[in-house]
């Protein structure tokens, strides 16, 4: 099967800074697709070069089979970073221009507008101008405006920053319900609980470049379960120092240390029973959030 | 067509803008009643009378020139009380100062003295304290030139009374040739300031229409609502449809402008006469306007788009526009000359030259009849670079859309020119 997404060796350089480099990987279609990376690591961008807001330097990008074209855009749905509305336009006239905009005639346009206003429970607003909405609303219409058209391909950017949890669950469920239907969901975000929860691949880009990549099963695999959440009491510096420790985070009250392979974790239980009073002592498989942690402060 | 819906979106919320319906309504108020108040102060206000006193050396001047100056006023709008002054006895230089003195007091508005060599040096003091008016000044002259001629010719031995006929001053009936070829009696001044006010407003429509078309660029670029647009869009799209939306919406202003023009020179030239001598402008003038208008729009707005791709904030914008309210600003500062010398060669010249061409060549035709050969030239350059332009500023425009922060050196605009 086609990929949905594939990207070739591309690059992007804004002045001298490069944004994008070499960047390579391909998303398959009926997936959802997880980018991730820290602020400024060039998500942003990428995303931007799928869509072909903007060109790449170098490299190729091809959506759904094809280089991106406006008649490809029809099948896209694209939430920015920033929300983008008109905020003079009536919410129903505002929807209807970018159902058209995707190529949809003006009637089913406002009828999928109307259905999908129904179902987020904004109907009464329809006709009030966008500035009058509360900001949990407008982050609203905004996926609307996404999935207005029944995009097959859904390019969510940072699309979790800044929403309430009622309005979490909803995009959640828009794009489980787009996942179903064999559409293609790509998000980017730094916010590794979705990303636990709803990807099951991911490509983790720092600093512009591609770091790691692939299902997210196999990743954690990769890292293997050889790892240890610890919760103590006392100076726990020593045990980053232990011959079995390959990598460590701390975060503060627990502290998660990677094992090298094949080490036992009973000894690393042993060594810090001596010296610490310990709390818990879990041997798990280690969290994405772990995994992007360390990459992204190793790199 | 995706431009179309983008044509739409724009033509419709714009029209829907307060700013619109306030634009279109106050506009051609205000400028009848601009209009209108020179024209009703002649109804309205009464003459003034101006006291004119005459201090005559000769006392052969005097009483006569009092007479021709009570008479009849000859273009309505002055009337004098004339009077000699007569020292009765007493020092004619110590009275002239008493006379002086009620200029200041504004007792009396003009005093002349009329020497005793006046037939030999022919000087005469005229003292006031306004400047008035160049047509008072030259109307008192002339009473008083036909005056003294008149008795140098009687000196010579002619007759006074058949000297007195011969000096009467000429009088011109001003005409005009019109495009049609008719000769028609036109105040030629009224048609100036008329045609200067036609020019304007090309150039107020014009200006605010492109400012607009940069102003609702940079809208969509800081509510960030240009990522969703060039997500389902060409930039191509977008920029057609910025200008024709917005460009449409400035026709549709014009033409609402013009069927007001229309509707109150009708019934006003119903209701006063004179008014109709007022309105020279011709159904082809209107064309023209309205060809200058599109063509002008195409090549300044194209350039405002420029501004609006590559700005972030109002702010920025409104520093960089100079660079094309500028070109705009130049021929209305020349409009003047032009208008007073629309056939000279610098008039022409200047009419040719494609920024210039719609308000420079719009003035020209509104106040002459330049060769239309002059005309097809121009606009066909017009053309040419509205092509140029364009093709320049799409390119900008597509690679300053995602432009944020910091505002591109022009050599940068140049290097997008380059890559986009």
């Amino acid at each position: 099967m086609t990929p949905a997404v594939k990207l070739t060796e591309v690059s992007k350089t804004f002045d001298s800074f490069k944004a994008v480099d070499r960047v390579s990987f391909a998303i398959e279609t009926g997936t959802i697709y997880g980018l991730l990376g820290p602020n400024g690591a060039g998500k942003t961008t990428t995303i931007r070069m799928i869509l072909g807001i903007i060109l790449p330097d170098s490299g190729t990008v091809e959506i759904l089979g094809d280089s991106l074209r406006s008649r490809s855009k029809d099948r896209i749905g694209y939430l920015p970073e920033e929300r983008g509305l008109y905020r003079k336009m009536k919410v129903i006239d505002l929807l209807t221009f970018f159902g058209e905009i995707k190529s949809m005639n003006r009637r089913s346009a406002r009828r999928s507008a109307t259905d999908w206003l129904d179902r987020l429970k904004l109907s009464d607003v329809a006709v009030k101008k966008v500035e009058e909405l509360s900001k949990g609303m407008q982050q609203k219409v905004q996926f609307i405006a996404t999935v207005l058209h029944d995009p097959e391909l859904v390019i969510l950017d940072e699309p979790f920053t800044g929403l309430d949890p009622v309005n979490v669950n909803v995009l959640m469920d828009i794009i489980l319900e787009f996942n179903r239907k064999g559409h293609t969901v790509v998000f980017s975000t730094h916010m590794m609980e979705q990303v636990e929860k709803l990807c099951r691949e991911i490509c983790l880009i720092d600093k512009g470049r591609k770091v790691l990549e692939g299902k997210l099963a196999d990743i954690k695999k990769q890292y293997g379960h050889n790892s240890v959440t610890i919760r103590f009491r006392g100076d726990g510096s020593f045990l980053k120092e232990l011959p079995e420790v390959a990598g460590v985070n701390d975060y503060g009250n627990e502290l998660f240390l990677r094992l090298k392979d094949g080490a036992d974790p009973t000894r690393v239980l042993m060594a810090a029973g001596s010296r610490l009073e310990i709390q818990k002592f879990e041997v798990a498989e280690p969290s994405i959030h772990d995994i992007f942690i360390e990459q992204v402060s190793s790199g | 067509m995706k431009a179309l819906h983008i044509i739409r979106r724009e033509y419709v919320e714009s029209a829907r803008k307060k700013s619109f319906l306030i634009s279109t309504i106050l506009a051609p108020v205000l400028l009848i009643v601009l209009y209108a108040i020179p024209v009703l102060t002649v109804f309205l206000v009464p003459p003034e009378q101006i006291s004119v006193a005459v201090l005559d050396r000769t006392g052969l001047v005097a009483t006569e020139f009092v007479s021709s100056l009570s008479g009849t006023p000859e273009n309505g709008k002055q009337t004098y009380k004339a009077m000699v002054a007569d020292p009765m006895g007493r020092d004619p230089a110590a009275y002239k100062k008493i006379l002086v003195e009620s200029i200041k007091n504004n007792a009396l508005d003009v005093l002349v003295e009329v020497p005793a060599d006046v037939f030999e040096k022919g000087a005469v003091d005229y003292v006031s304290k306004d400047y008035f008016n160049e047509r008072l000044m030259d109307e008192i002259k002339d009473k008083l030139d036909s005056i003294i001629i008149a008795r140098r010719l009687a000196r010579e031995g002619m007759d006074y009374d058949r000297a007195i006929a011969a000096t009467t001053h000429i009088h011109f009936n001003e005409r005009k040739i019109t495009k049609t070829g008719m000769m028609e009696e036109r105040e030629l001044i009224g048609e100036f300031v008329l045609v200067v006010i036609f020019v304007m407003i090309l150039y107020m429509a014009l200006l605010s229409w492109g400012i607009s078309v940069q102003r609702s660029i940079i809208e969509e670029k800081s509510s960030r609502v240009i990522e969703v647009l060039l997500s389902s869009v060409e930039p191509r799209d977008l920029f057609i449809g910025k200008i024709i939306g917005v460009g449409s919406l400035g026709l549709t202003q014009i033409a609402i402008w013009g069927a007001i023009m229309l509707a109150v020179g009708f019934s006003s030239s119903f209701a006063v006469a004179e008014f109709s001598q007022y309105v020279s402008v011709s159904f082809g003038d209107v064309l023209y306007f309205v060809l200058f208008f599109v063509l002008g729009f195409l090549l300044y707005s194209s350039l405002f788009t420029i501004i609006g791709a590559v700005c972030s904030t109002e702010q920025d914008a409104q520093q960089l526009q100079s660079i094309v309210v500028f070109p705009m600003v130049i021929p209305i500062m020349l409009m003047f000359f032009v208008l007073q010398n629309p056939n000279s060669t610098f008039a022409v010249v200047l009419s040719l030259i494609p920024l210039f061409t719609p308000m420079l060549m719009l003035a020209r035709v509104a106040i002459s009849d330049p060769a239309w050969w002059q005309v097809a030239l121009s606009i066909g350059l017009l053309v040419v670079s509205i092509y140029g332009v364009i093709l320049f500023s799409a390119r900008v425009f597509r690679a300053g859309l995602l432009m944020y922060g910091k505002r591109p050196s022009l050599r940068e605009i140049f290097r997008w020119f380059k890559y986009a």
